[in-house]
């Protein structure tokens, strides 16, 4: 039994004045005057038997009649024995979580968990006040009918969803509800990463999850392309999670490039050489097992042909060996066709380029000058002498002694790295910007393991990168929100179907790698696709999750008892009328003991 | 003809009676209104020789009309008796304090309403010419006027019921032993009491009184709370004479002491009848023509 509004229980204290009254009375009752009391005495004596009798009576009765006010004051909520069950708000939620998509002995999860909600669904009533909501956070509501109509169309969704919004809406809903019964009730699978957020439930929850391991897994936990921009060599370094050796397969745009065999779990680099030129798709395949959602991983690259590096004798020699470095691996091309400068600011001519600052400061004003026939838009200030930490991009953890400071005169750039929070590496279309010049005595970056990917960043994503161009792709989760840049048009689907968007526009609900594309030309990537934690079938036990999410949870690996259990606080009726009638009946029986007896004189 | 309309003061409620003048003038109006209505009694009244001719009203009994007066001055008249004045007639008024009591504001207590009809009997005994006496007792003889009819007994029977005296405990047995050596011939004995005694030493009291030659009427003045326990709610009830107390609710004891009561009453009336002597209980929410009608109807039975 439980109650509305327990505190009115208090009042059952009062039950103890009838009984006090009874015990004491003698102490504290009233005196009065009655000169006949010798026949009051004689009468109590002729008649103490019945007497005592209806004494005792009516002290039960006032106790009972207290008790049985201060009961309905509480509005108690019992169950009832009988058939059916009162009319409930009942929300329901359904973990269609991508998770659920695991097949355990021939069957999806999610094909158990909607037909133990269909198996409820079916036992609600015309009275019942019912909501699907779904791990989306999608609401359904309706009749038990149009309910199961819902259900049949629901699907798994692309990714984990959110469970624990879902649970929370669903409380909301039947929080707000007129009827009495308020019913909270969930299937789902249980997945550890799930459910990791801290929520409870502000009722009683009657939970279902497969009373069953998860099944044995195999996954690709990350992808990316490295670098993000190929020319047009390149790799992916993958994370994979396998009990033992595993094939993997790595295609561009459903052409297989690369096949190896993943030893077990742990990171994988898959080197590749593509053909094709621009944004395309990449995806890593496992071999198919229960959980075929996470054998498949997308990544999105950038495939074209690398810049040649141009040094000027003012880079300084380490630049000059970094790029011979990268020329002679293939990162960078020999072929001038594409050339990108490097040198001190006041010995370039042209863009794509590389800037630093002069070593000698006497050079100062002449490369201010070439910055402003560059049209970049920053020029050097004064120079200062110190010891700071580069953060930010691939110099993070540099350190520089010597630097110009930057200022901004205005235009569109990136601020890439920091140096005692003042930029150090700036960049825009076509053009990187150093403050100090790449010498050990004004940085150590040119000394650190980090500096021949760091310029190979620069000069083929930066400076060689076409304008308009993201950068790297972008990593969403289905149905989030993306914003492009500001000359995005449009979005290109898998499949090639081109949309136009705007700049704030909605992904769709569906895995893979949708391309940004700026007047005709794909111009970057955006790859949808789980978060990797999902790829974890981890399991709570159903008891554990139920003590997780309520105070009062009931947990339940059965269907059918959970479809029957979900109704079970419908079957705690309101007692609120039942205990009025019989608060009325003993206050008649209280009236009968007490009626006043009519005589007549003779 | 036209009857009057104005309320007899006999009928109406005693304690607004009371209210209304001193106790010798209210004795009057009940004892003036308790004569006028006797004549729509079916008795031919309790004097036998005539007083007096007054006119003729609707509902009087038509043997009592003089037919010759009748015929010669054509205008009715009846004839009226004055009954022989041969009797003695003690009033014995119980002035102990459980008399003082009354149950609610609206009513008389016990010792009021018992000498207002004390005073009303006096008044109309006198009127026929009987002597009255009055002896007021509580635990002893407090008042005693011995039995004359001269016209000043009035006045000196009004004075000694309103006199301050008495209200003491209770000793009915003694007090009526007294009271028996102050009456020493024969006559009417009225004793007005509440009665809160044992009734076995009340009935040896009164059997010498009888024993004496005495007619013997009694009349048992209650409080209504006394007869039905009317009263409510839980309370330690104490007699204000003896301070015995009982602890009551008075809903549930109240059937229990109703059924006592008709007991005791039954027992009163068994002893008292058995003894020869009249006896009616008398309610102070009653208005004084009802203790009159059972004095007098009480007389009719033992003339």
């Amino acid at each position: 039994m439980n109650f509305l509004a327990p505190l009115y229980l208090l009042a059952g204290l009062a039950a103890a004045v009838p009984l006090l009254l009874h015990l004491w009375r003698r102490r504290t009752l009233a005196r009065r005057d009655f000169p006949a009391t010798r026949y009051l005495e004689r009468a109590e004596r002729e008649h103490s038997r019945s007497l005592r009798v209806s004494n005792l009576l009516l002290m039960v009765l006032r106790v009972l009649l207290v008790l049985a006010i201060a009961a309905a004051a509480a509005r108690p909520i019992a169950g009832v024995a009988g058939v059916g069950h009162a009319p409930v708000a009942l929300a329901i939620v359904l973990d269609n979580s991508l998770s659920t998509t695991a097949v355990r002995d021939g069957i999806a999860e999610f094909m158990r968990l909607r037909d133990a909600v269909r198996g409820a669904l079916a036992q609600a009533t015309s009275a019942d006040r019912l909501w699907l909501v779904t791990a989306d956070g999608r609401v359904r509501a309706g009749s038990a009918s149009q309910l199961l109509d819902e259900l049949a169309a629901t699907q798994p969704l692309a990714d984990g969803g959110d469970l624990s919004r879902a649970l929370v809406i669903a409380d909301g809903l039947v929080a707000g509800a007129e009827l009495p019964a308020r019913l909270l009730a969930i299937a789902t699978d249980a997945q550890r990463s799930a459910w990791s957020a801290a929520i409870r439930t502000s009722r009683p929850l009657q939970l279902f999850a497969p009373d069953a391991p998860a099944p044995p897994n195999r996954s690709i936990v990350a992808l990316a392309a490295s670098p993000a921009r190929w020319s047009p060599a390149g790799a992916v370094d993958a994370g994979i999670r396998s009990p033992d050796s595993v094939p993997v397969r790595l295609s561009i745009d459903d052409r297989t490039i690369a096949r190896t065999i993943a030893p077990g779990s742990g990171p994988l680099t898959l080197r590749a050489m593509a053909t094709e030129r621009g944004w395309h798709a990449l995806r890593l395949d496992l071999p198919p097992d229960a959980y075929v959602a996470d054998d498949q991983r997308y990544a999105a690259v950038w495939i074209g042909d690398a810049p040649a590096g141009i040094t000027r004798p003012s880079a300084g020699p380490f630049v000059e060996a970094a790029i011979a470095t990268l020329t002679s691996a293939g990162t960078l091309a020999r072929d001038p066709r594409t050339p990108v400068t490097v040198g001190a600011a006041q010995d370039v001519d042209a863009l794509p380029a590389l800037l630093t600052a002069p070593v000698n400061p006497l050079d100062i004003g002449a490369a201010n000058r070439t910055l402003v026939r560059l049209g970049i838009p920053w020029r050097f200030g004064a120079a200062v002498s110190g010891r700071w930490t580069v953060r930010g991009g691939l110099a993070d953890g540099a350190l520089v002694q010597q630097r110009y400071e930057l200022q901004r005169t205005g235009g569109r750039s990136d601020t890439v790295s920091t140096a005692g929070d003042a930029p150090w590496i700036v960049a825009g279309e076509r053009w990187v910007l150093v403050a100090s010049p790449l010498d050990p005595a004004a940085t150590n970056l040119p000394v650190r393991a980090q500096f021949l990917p760091w310029l190979a960043d620069a000069l083929i994503a930066r400076a060689a990168a076409a304008p308009g161009d993201l950068r790297a792709p972008l990593a969403r989760s289905p149905r989030s929100l993306l914003h492009l840049p500001d000359a995005a048009d449009s979005l290109e689907a898998p499949d090639g179907i081109v949309t136009p968007v705007t700049a704030g526009t909605r992904l769709p609900g569906a895995r893979g790698v949708w391309f940004v594309r700026t007047r005709g030309r794909r111009t970057g990537a955006v790859v949808v696709q789980a978060d990797s934690a999902e790829n974890s079938l981890d399991r709570f036990t159903a008891a554990t999750l139920a003590a997780r999410l309520s105070s009062h949870g009931n947990a339940t690996g059965n269907a059918s008892r959970w479809a029957a259990s979900v109704y079970a606080g419908g079957r705690a009726r309101p007692l609120l009328l039942p205990l009025l009638v019989i608060a009325s009946l003993l206050l008649l029986a209280e009236m009968f003991v007490v009626r006043p007896t009519r005589t007549t004189v003779p | 003809m036209q009857a009057s309309r104005a309320p007899r003061a006999e009928l109406v409620d005693p304690a607004v009676l009371a209210e209304l003048g001193r106790l010798e003038l209210v004795a009057r109006w009940i004892v003036d209104g308790f004569l006028s209505g006797l004549h729509r009694s079916p008795r031919k009244g309790f004097s036998v020789e005539f007083a007096e001719y007054r006119p003729y009203q609707p509902g009087d009994d038509l043997r009592y009309v003089d037919w010759r007066i009748a015929a010669r001055a054509d205008r009715w008249v009846v004839k009226q008796y004055e009954e022989e004045t041969n009797l003695r007639a003690t009033i014995v008024l119980d002035v102990s304090r459980s008399m003082e009591w009354r149950s609610s504001p609206t009513l008389l207590t016990k010792r009021s309403y018992a000498e207002h009809l004390a005073a009303a009997i006096a008044l109309l005994l006198l009127r026929q010419r009987d002597a009255v006496g009055l002896i007021r007792i509580d635990d002893a003889v407090r008042t005693s006027i011995p039995p004359r009819s001269r016209s000043t007994q009035w006045r000196q029977l009004v004075g000694a019921l309103g006199e301050p005296g008495g209200g003491h405990a209770s000793d009915l047995v003694t007090a009526l032993q007294q009271a028996a050596r102050l009456v020493p011939r024969r006559g009417l004995l009225v004793l007005i009491s509440d009665l809160l005694v044992d009734v076995e030493p009340v009935i040896a009291a009164l059997r010498g009184m009888r024993a004496a030659g005495h007619d013997i009427v009694v009349l048992h003045v209650m409080d209504p709370a006394e007869r039905e326990f009317s009263l409510a709610g839980d309370a330690t009830y104490v007699d204000p004479e003896s301070g015995q107390s009982v602890v009551a609710t008075a809903s549930v004891v109240r059937s229990a002491y109703a059924a006592t009561i008709d007991r005791v009453l039954e027992e009163w009336r068994t002893a008292l009848g058995a003894l020869g002597a009249s006896y009616a209980v008398v309610s102070t929410a009653a208005p004084f023509a009802e203790p009159l009608r059972e004095l007098f109807a009480a007389r009719q039975r033992h003339p």
